[in-house]
């Protein structure tokens, strides 16, 4: 008897980098059909909104619509922390439970899948998503603040002239107003926003892999997620518990926090970019590095977890 | 020479769980040995909790055996390779809602390595061999329970495996439906693949099953060849046709005169009920 001949539907044996991105593509597909993106009329609503929170000001005429400036980015960034870090815990604690109540996923794990391959589909599903939507939020906030800087830059400009300021002062005032202008650095913080996002999304990954619901999912990891904004205190706990004294149970909460948790604040060099301030090229490699080596941590240990659950 | 391995082997198959408080151990499945051999259709019947869907997830890897074994065509079934030649149907299966039906069959086979004009060919056909042509672009919230079961079976089909393995194929599916899907379980015994369902639904099984398996509490109570299981040996079934009272009364005396042979009875054969409510509502069918 001849051998069977192999059906070209069985052929392909597929690889780790496909089933990944088919999954990834299928979570992020399954999100924006939630209508996720309804988000961003909220968000435009915000931006929009906060060209008009001109509140008084006691400073000179040279820096007369500034705040403007500090205002939009204050309320964008703001809103983009919020959505993208509430948005990378919910979608991701909702996603996995899902498929195990549904039971799809019996079906996908039934089929030739690894589990971490599972795993990385639906984390890198939502951080697309989270990706795209802050594009997208960075974008509208970018084409706004270049609007509003251009409007104040102008305005400033003939008052300075008018006024028969020296050359160096209006070049000086020139460029006060474009830091507070869309820059590189606005874009390094949005980046940022969204690296802390990847965090929490890869925690919740973590947290769901053992977790019975979604809503503890949730909360603990909003929970963790302040808790991160400690987590240098719990490091010099631990570095200087040989003198202060510290006993055995604040020591070891401080090394488990101070390991297994990020410095969340280090993300507050956000705030310093919405101040106007440069963020240094250094600090964002630093948080991109922080952000890759929390994800692929949390990531790995969700795949520890879940290689041995059963369903 | 025909291949000797069998399309599943499971040795002594214990599985335990734990339960909720005082970790006890519950054993679900009790030493079942299983051999399906290429091209059979098998049926594992058993009453609820009997262990029939932990024997299947232990198959496909979903759970991990306490003690014993299990291969699906040798390749032991904890190894991701091994399900490349499976489909498998759960009981009950939600796919996901916001996908149409093709989306859904291109999405599996997506995952299946599969990609271009081979998936856009193997979509439209399987779609064709469910009947879900005309349903392909609506999305599964708006489909049947009949309807969910089919594309379900045509996900499980959509690599083309060797073995297919069924959760209760026909839970909830009103009797047009499950003779759809009985049906499609004749055409793929056709090709050769191999199938093995459980069920609870014993008319169902005794159709289609060319071997069964009875578990009860998480053991194999009884198992073997459907004919061999229900024949009733020392028994002779005779069916005539237009057959009048005389000759009938002829046999009944000849059967009478005989030393040995008694007449257990006489009477109309029955047609069941789904033959009955298949023959009312699909008048067109033969």
């Amino acid at each position: 008897m001849s051998p069977t001949p192999v059906s070209p539907a069985r052929s392909n044996r597929g690889s780790h980098c496909g089933r990944i991105s088919v999954i990834a593509t299928h979570a992020f597909t399954q999100l924006v059909r939630m209508k996720v993106f309804y988000f961003l009329a909220v968000f435009a609503v915000i931006v929009i909104g906060s060209n008009f929170f001109d509140l008084p000001q006691h400073v000179g005429p040279e820096a007369a619509g500034t705040n403007v400036l500090n205002s939009i980015k204050s309320w964008s960034i703001g809103t983009m922390s919020l959505f993208s870090v509430v948005f990378a815990i919910v979608a991701t604690a909702l996603l996995l439970p899902k498929d195990v109540e549904d039971r799809t996923l019996y079906t996908i794990l039934a089929k030739p899948v690894p589990r971490i391959d599972y795993l990385a589909g639906k984390l890198l599903g939502v951080l697309l998503l989270v990706f795209v939507s802050l594009a997208l939020m960075d974008v509208l906030m970018t084409v706004v603040l270049q609007i509003r800087t251009s409007m104040i830059l102008s305005g400033q400009m003939e008052m300075a002239h008018s006024r028969g300021w020296p050359a160096a002062e209006i070049a000086s005032l020139r460029a006060d107003i474009l830091r507070q202008g869309p820059n590189a650095s606005l874009q390094g913080a949005v980046w940022a926003v969204f690296l802390r996002a990847s965090i929490m999304a890869s925690l919740a990954l973590l947290i769901s892999t053992f977790s019975t619901s979604t809503l503890f999912t949730s909360i603990t990891s909003f929970l963790i997620y302040f808790i991160g904004y400690f987590q240098a205190d719990a490091r010099d706990i631990f570095l200087e518990s040989g003198t202060a004294g510290t006993g055995w149970v604040a020591r070891t909460v401080s090394l488990f926090v101070s390991l297994v948790l990020p410095d969340f604040h280090l993300f507050n060099v956000i705030d310093a970019v919405i101040q106007g301030q440069a963020m240094p090229l250094i600090r964002l490699w630093e948080l991109t590095g922080i952000g890759l080596f929390y994800a692929v941590f949390y990531v790995l240990a969700s795949w520890f977890i879940f290689a041995e659950k059963e369903f | 020479m025909a291949d000797a391995t069998p399309a599943v082997e499971i040795c002594g198959l214990v599985k335990d769980f734990k339960t909720s408080f005082r970790r006890q151990m519950l054993r679900a499945v009790a030493g079942v040995s299983i051999r399906i051999e290429p091209g059979e259709v098998y049926g594992l019947i058993g009453p609820n909790g009997s262990g029939k869907s932990t024997t299947m997830k232990a198959l496909l890897g979903l759970v991990a055996p306490t003690a014993g074994t299990c291969a699906i065509f040798g390749q032991d079934s904890l190894r991701v390779d091994s399900r490349r030649e499976v489909g498998f149907l759960p009981e009950n299966p939600y796919f996901y809602k916001h996908l149409s039906g093709a989306e859904t069959l291109r999405f599996y086979g997506r995952l299946c390595g599969m990609r271009g004009p081979v998936l856009a060919d193997r979509v439209s056909e399987l779609l064709a061999l469910v009947d879900l042509e005309s349903a392909r672009d609506r999305r599964l919230g708006g489909y049947s329970k009949g309807m969910l079961q089919r594309i379900g079976l045509a996900q499980a089909l959509v690599q083309d495996p060797r073995l297919l393995i069924l959760d209760e194929p026909t839970a909830g599916v009103d009797p047009i439906g499950s003779r759809q899907i009985r049906d499609l379980i004749f055409k793929l015994r056709e090709r050769g693949i191999t199938v093995f369902l459980c069920s609870h639904l014993l008319e169902q099984v005794q159709e289609v099953c060319d071997h069964v398996g009875i578990i009860f509490q998480g053991k194999m109570v009884k198992e073997g060849r459907l004919e061999d299981l229900i024949a009733i040996e020392d028994q002779t079934e005779i069916v005539l046709r237009d057959a009048s009272p005389e000759l009938v009364a002829q046999i009944t005396a000849l059967v009478a005169n005989s030393p040995e042979a008694a007449l257990v009875r006489t009477g109309k054969p029955r047609t069941t009920l789904e033959r009955l409510f298949l023959r009312e509502t699909l008048r067109d069918d033969p």
